[in-house]
Parts: structure tokens; sequence; C-alpha cells
């Protein structure tokens, strides 16, 4: 519900501000580590990747500058304005007639408030994961149908509540309401060597354990993995062994499994996991 | 022999003129960056081209650090370029909390301009380009 509310916010906001300035073609948000958090309509996802993917040695490099604050690309026929707000970056294409004052003034503005008014509202959103809306999950049907149940299940936990407390107790324990899975949004990095099996994936262990807490201590074992082209398997998945991914909010795969979805390294894909 | 002598001067009379343009071209951007590295806010320049370069930084400690960022910040304008239309692209900033970095191309040669926070990159385009 969180997410919808963020979701629903900053694309309003985003949407708006090209109401305002038709000059601005294309608008989006992402984090540090590559993760989209919102883009405008007319922004494909893949092009948003594409875009963090282009200033991924930028930002590598940023400490040398001491981390970035503003970016701007003037081409002939529009420029492209990255300005970093708190831990997030605002990208805003414009054409080559558009005031750079007026856009800046109301880019400038407008979104640093809706960010300020939404972390007041709620914070935990934009510090978990991304809010891009969501490809219906496969195991949607299955939780919402274990959803409808519920409803007699509540009115007959009433009448029952008196005589047969233990019979409830069953009840409710046998057919739990599962949270809709958490998608996260990851880089692709190889993951190579004569002893990685070639169906595993290795992520965050944060990303694990942030999964299990959803689950009440679920094992997470199983993750589907989606492209921004729709493809999608799933794998097992283990934890990142190699510190230097950690915490970057990267995805190590083997060959095999970027071949199946026809990615490769530096490409994001959406993971969440299998509960069965 | 008299005729081998002959072939040899003619690919030297064709050669030279292109090589003496570039040669030009090169060294009066040289001579621009090294007049601009002088100014008050400027912290060096690399200055790159397919057959040579030349770095001219204040701290020697950043140069690889500073070589990838410039080479960075201008091959993603260049995909910026593709995936908005942009054209060609005129120049780049890159802003950080301490330095800034101006990075445009002149003929085939890739300039990447360190400034500290507040120097004004404006006249520094309108002597380059």
């Amino acid at each position: 519900m969180d997410n919808e509310v963020y979701s629903f916010a900053l694309k309003s906001a985003l949407d708006e501000i090209r109401n305002i300035c038709p000059d601005i073609t294309n608008t989006f948000i992402f984090k540090e580590n590559g993760e989209i958090i919102i883009g405008d309509e007319a922004t494909p996802e893949k092009t948003m990747a594409q875009v963090v993917d282009a200033f991924d040695g930028v930002f590598e490099k940023a400490n040398a500058i001491g981390n970035i604050e503003c970016i701007t690309v003037d081409g002939n026929n529009g420029k492209v304005n990255i300005s970093c707000l708190n831990d997030l970056y605002f990208v805003t294409v414009t054409s080559k007639k558009a005031d750079i004052n007026y856009v800046n003034t109301v880019t400038h503005v407008l979104i640093p408030t809706i960010l300020r008014l939404l972390e007041k509202i709620c914070p935990a959103p934009l510090n978990n994961t991304s809010i891009l809306p969501e490809t219906k999950p496969e195991t949607k049907l299955d939780l919402q149908a274990e959803t409808e149940e519920p409803e007699p299940l509540t009115e007959t936990k009433e009448e029952d509540k008196i005589e047969e407390p233990e019979e409830k107790e069953t009840e409710i324990k046998s057919e739990p309401l599962l949270p809709e899975p958490q998608t996260h949004q990851l880089m692709v990095e190889n993951l190579g060597g004569l002893l990685a099996p070639s169906d595993t994936v290795r992520i965050d262990s944060v990303i694990l354990s942030q999964w299990e807490d959803q689950y009440e201590g679920r094992k997470i074992e199983e993750i589907e993995i989606e492209t921004f082209d729709g493809k999608s398997t799933r794998c097992k998945v283990k934890p990142i062994k190699n510190a230097k991914y950690e915490g970057k909010g990267t995805i190590q795969m083997p060959e095999k499994i970027q071949e199946t979805l026809e990615i490769k390294k530096g490409e994001l894909v959406r993971a969440k996991p299998v509960i069965e | 022999m008299v005729k081998k002598k002959k072939d040899s001067q003619e690919i030297t009379t064709l050669t030279e003129p292109i090589a003496t343009e570039e040669a030009i071209s090169t060294n009066d951007l040289r001579t621009n960056l090294e007049e601009i590295k002088t100014w008050d806010g400027v912290i060096g320049y690399i200055l790159r081209n397919t057959t040579s370069a030349a770095i001219d930084l204040n701290d020697p400690t950043k140069i690889i650090d500073y070589a990838i960022l410039s080479s960075s910040a201008l091959e993603a304008s260049e995909e910026l370029s593709k995936l908005f239309n942009l054209g060609k692209i005129k120049n780049i900033i890159v802003e950080g909390k301490e330095t800034k970095v101006l990075s445009l191309t002149v003929g085939e040669n890739r300039i990447s301009i360190f400034l500290e926070k507040q120097a004004d990159y404006e006249k520094i385009l309108k002597k380059l380009q």
C-alpha cells in the first residue's frame, strides 16, 4: 500500500511536471545503486535502465570529485540533466528550445518538496525497494484465491470464538495470508568459476534476510528473475560471497542463466522470491 | 634507384599537409589549454586523441580516477545522445561536491577540464569552441 501511494504521488508529480513544462520530454528517478524508483509515462523502463547503465562508470569514479551533485549533457537537439536529491538522482530530458531556468525552477522545487513530504509520511519504500509498477507476479492468482477465503473464515472465527478456540487457531494456520513478494531491481554481474553451479544466482544476504523476514523466517531457496523485455526464469539463490558485490544491488548470475534471459553484465533485472 | 627516390618524395608530399593540419589543430588546443590551466579555479586538463594524450593536473595521484571519470562521462553522453536523440553533444558537465569536470570533443580531440566548484566554465567553453 505504501508503495502504491509513493508510486502514485511521484508518478503524478513527474507527469505534472511534463504538463507544466512541455519541453521536458522525459523524467525519471533512480538510486545510486542503479535501482530505478519511478519514471513518467513517456519513458520506457528499458531506456531508464540504459541511462543508468551508461553512467555506471561515472558513478564508480565519482569519489574523485566528491560524489555527483549534478550532470548536464548538452546536445544540439536537447539537454539531459541529472540532479542529486538526497540519495536519489532525478533525470530530466529537455528539448533544445526549453527555458532551462524555468525547468530548473519547477523541477528543483517540486520534486524535492514531494520527496520530503513522502519521506515524512512514510520513509520505508524509498529506503527499501523500487516502486516502479510491478508486472503481475505469476503467484498473484494463487494469492488472491487464498485471500478470498479469509472473509468467511473471520465470520466463523467470531462465532466459534467461545466454543472452539483451538480449532480456530488451526484453521488460520492452515491458510496463512502471504504478503505480495517484494521485488528488487538488481544489476547483473558475471558469476563464474569451476565450482559455481550453473542453476544458482547469488544476491545480497540483506535482500534474502528481508524476504525471509517478510515470510516469517521461511528460507528463500528459489527466486524468479524477470528482464525488462519480459523474459523470466526461476533459479536457485544463495547469498553473495564476494564482498566486492555486497550492498551494491547486484545479482551474480552464471552465463547459462544470462543466455536464457538474453541479458548480459550491467543490465537490470527484477528479482522476487518464490514462495510455495 | 632514381625512381625509388621519386616515389618516396611523392609520398612525403602527399602526407605532409594532413599531418601538419592535425598537428596545428591539436597544438592550438594544447596552447589554449595551457593558458586555461593558469586561470583561477582550473585544476588541470586531459587532452586525448587517437594518437596521443596530454595530461596536466595539479594532483598527479588523481590522474587515473580523473581519466576514467572523464572518458566514462563522454561515453555516457554518446549513449544518451542515441537514446534521446540529442544530436551532436556540445559538452558534458559533471559536478561533484568538491570539483567539476567539463568534457567536450573538438574534432578528434577529447578534452576534459577539471575545475574547482566555483569556477566559471562558460569562459572556458568560449575559449575552446
